[in-house]
């Protein structure tokens, strides 16, 4: 299974600022190895954030992004203590979900 | 772990062992540095901790002044590479146990920080001694030890609720990633199998003196410009000077210029630790700020607020931290800025 990812949930003035650091191959199957076999295509492919049952940010990723990537994005409303879930899925179906407490 | 900074050790060093000699050879040069001379040198902490302050610091009060201090170049998680290769990353359970970073070993690897340190006394001692990079020496010693806590964390080398403190420092050390991973049987490059130079320590009887056998063919000598003037005025490496001929034109260079109190303000607030006068460092040069505002005659007060709140953008996105100086201050260092670059 993948690497847990990084999150940290900070609210200031009703806003919650999420970063998130991610742990991803983001293999974008163009590239080849040293014996000259293409290495197989292995990227995220879809990100969501909720914070209480609710969506918050909903985003569709392709094998452009660079391995291990860093999100960052706000969204208004949260509170201290409560939980923001940050969830991956990516092209072979594999799936991960963290979460943070917002301080 | 930086040149400058080892090689400041070692001038810092030298200076304290040279003293009582000097005294006795060369009367009348120097005098004997005072303790508190000596003290503020001193700061070093070595890899069996003599020189470690006492102070602890928490994983979470060190996230608060990484937050702080330290993000906005290594990124939140230390995952950046936009300064310098990651501070974290690349280490993982099994490196802990063995004491031996296995990614190491893989080409191409991205190496951070963390995959390298074999001592934590060195990253102790280097935050101390030189980050921030903006402002070295600021940090307490309570800080310190917070911020290698959260390094450490974030490698999962200490738990979330981790204090460190001067107690505990050697029982962190036996689970560094790499601690078994120091060589010393390598050079710089490898050629057919063996390092290319392999140092020993030598004090007498080294062998025969060097003799300089070849030199920069004279077609190539300027082509990396005047290298003499483009190294720093203290150590040893001076560069080959191409204005030699003209020994004038080489002293001013060398010499401080006369004193400009704008000028000496913004080293003094360390303005050229990321401007060059003529050179980007971190920042645009300063020539090139005064040539984009050159006709634009609102630009100092809006650079002024602009260093005053510091910001990114214009430039590039690496980001100028704000200032803490006074109004008057800034305007002096604009203007200088503007009207003699
Ligand atoms: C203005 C940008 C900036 C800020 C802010 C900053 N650093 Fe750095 N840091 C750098 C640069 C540039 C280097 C490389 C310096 C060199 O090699 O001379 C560096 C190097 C380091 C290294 C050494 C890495 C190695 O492997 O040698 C550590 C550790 C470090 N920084 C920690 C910190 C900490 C902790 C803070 C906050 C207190 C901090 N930095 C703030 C720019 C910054
Ligand atoms: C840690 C590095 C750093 C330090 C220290 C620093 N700067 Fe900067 N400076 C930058 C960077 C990076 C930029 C480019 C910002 C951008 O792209 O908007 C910049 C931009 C500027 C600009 C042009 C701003 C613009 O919008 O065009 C001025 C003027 C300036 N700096 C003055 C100063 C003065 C005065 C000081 C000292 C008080 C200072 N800087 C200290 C990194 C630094």
């Amino acid at each position: 299974m993948a690497d847990p990812m990084r999150i940290r949930a900070t609210v200031r003035d009703g806003v919650v600022n999420v970063k998130v650091l991610m742990s991803h191959e983001m293999e974008t199957g163009q590239r080849k190895d040293a014996a000259g076999k293409l290495v197989p295509a292995h990227y995220i492919r879809s990100v969501s954030a909720t914070y209480q049952g609710k969506t918050v940010l909903s985003a569709q990723w392709g094998p452009a992004i660079a391995k291990n990537p860093y999100l960052e994005f706000s969204f208004k409303g949260g509170q201290k203590g409560d939980k923001v879930v940050v969830t991956w899925e990516d092209n072979k179906g594999e799936k991960r979900s963290d979460e943070a407490t917002i301080s | 772990m930086s040149r400058w900074v080892k090689w400041m050790a070692v001038a810092a060093a030298g200076l304290v062992c040279t003293q009582a000699a000097a005294q006795s050879r060369y009367p009348g040069v120097g005098r004997t540095a005072t303790p508190a001379e000596i003290a503020a040198w001193d700061i070093d902490v070595r890899a069996d901790f003599k020189g470690l302050p006492p102070g602890s610091g928490s994983v979470s009060r060190g996230e608060a002044v990484w937050e702080a201090k330290c993000a906005s170049c290594h990124g939140s998680f230390g995952e950046s590479n936009m300064f310098f290769p990651p501070i974290i990353g690349g280490t993982r359970a099994e490196d802990i146990v063995r004491g031996r970073v296995e990614a190491l070993a893989r080409p191409g690897e991205q190496r951070s920080t963390l995959m390298k340190l074999s001592q934590i006394s060195t990253l102790w001692d280097y935050i101390n001694r030189a980050m921030p990079f903006n402002a070295p020496k600021t940090l307490t010693a309570d800080e310190v030890y917070a911020l290698t806590a959260y390094i450490l964390n974030q490698g999962d080398v200490v738990p979330a609720n981790f204090v460190l403190t001067e107690r505990n420092m050697a029982e962190v050390q036996q689970r560094l990633p790499n601690r078994n991973g120091l060589t010393r049987d390598h050079g710089l490059w490898e050629t057919r199998g063996r390092p290319d130079v392999k140092a020993f320590a030598c004090m007498a009887n080294c062998g025969p003196e060097p003799r300089i056998v070849s030199q920069l063919p004279d077609h190539a000598r300027g082509s990396h410009g005047d290298l003499a003037a483009q190294n720093r005025l203290i150590g040893p490496v001076r560069g080959v000077s191409l204005t030699q001929g003209a020994p004038a034109a080489a002293a001013v260079a060398a010499a401080p210029a006369a004193r400009d109190p704008a000028r000496d303000l913004a080293e003094k607030s360390g303005c050229l630790a990321c401007h060059g006068a003529k050179q980007r460092v971190v920042g645009p040069a300063l020539a090139e700020i005064a040539a984009k505002y050159r006709n634009d005659g609102g630009a100092e007060a809006r650079l002024v607020a602009k260093v005053k709140s510091g910001g990114q953008g214009v430039w590039g996105n690496v980001p100028m931290p704000p200032s803490q100086l006074q109004e008057q201050d800034l305007r002096t260092l604009v203007r200088w800025i503007l009207n003699t670059h």
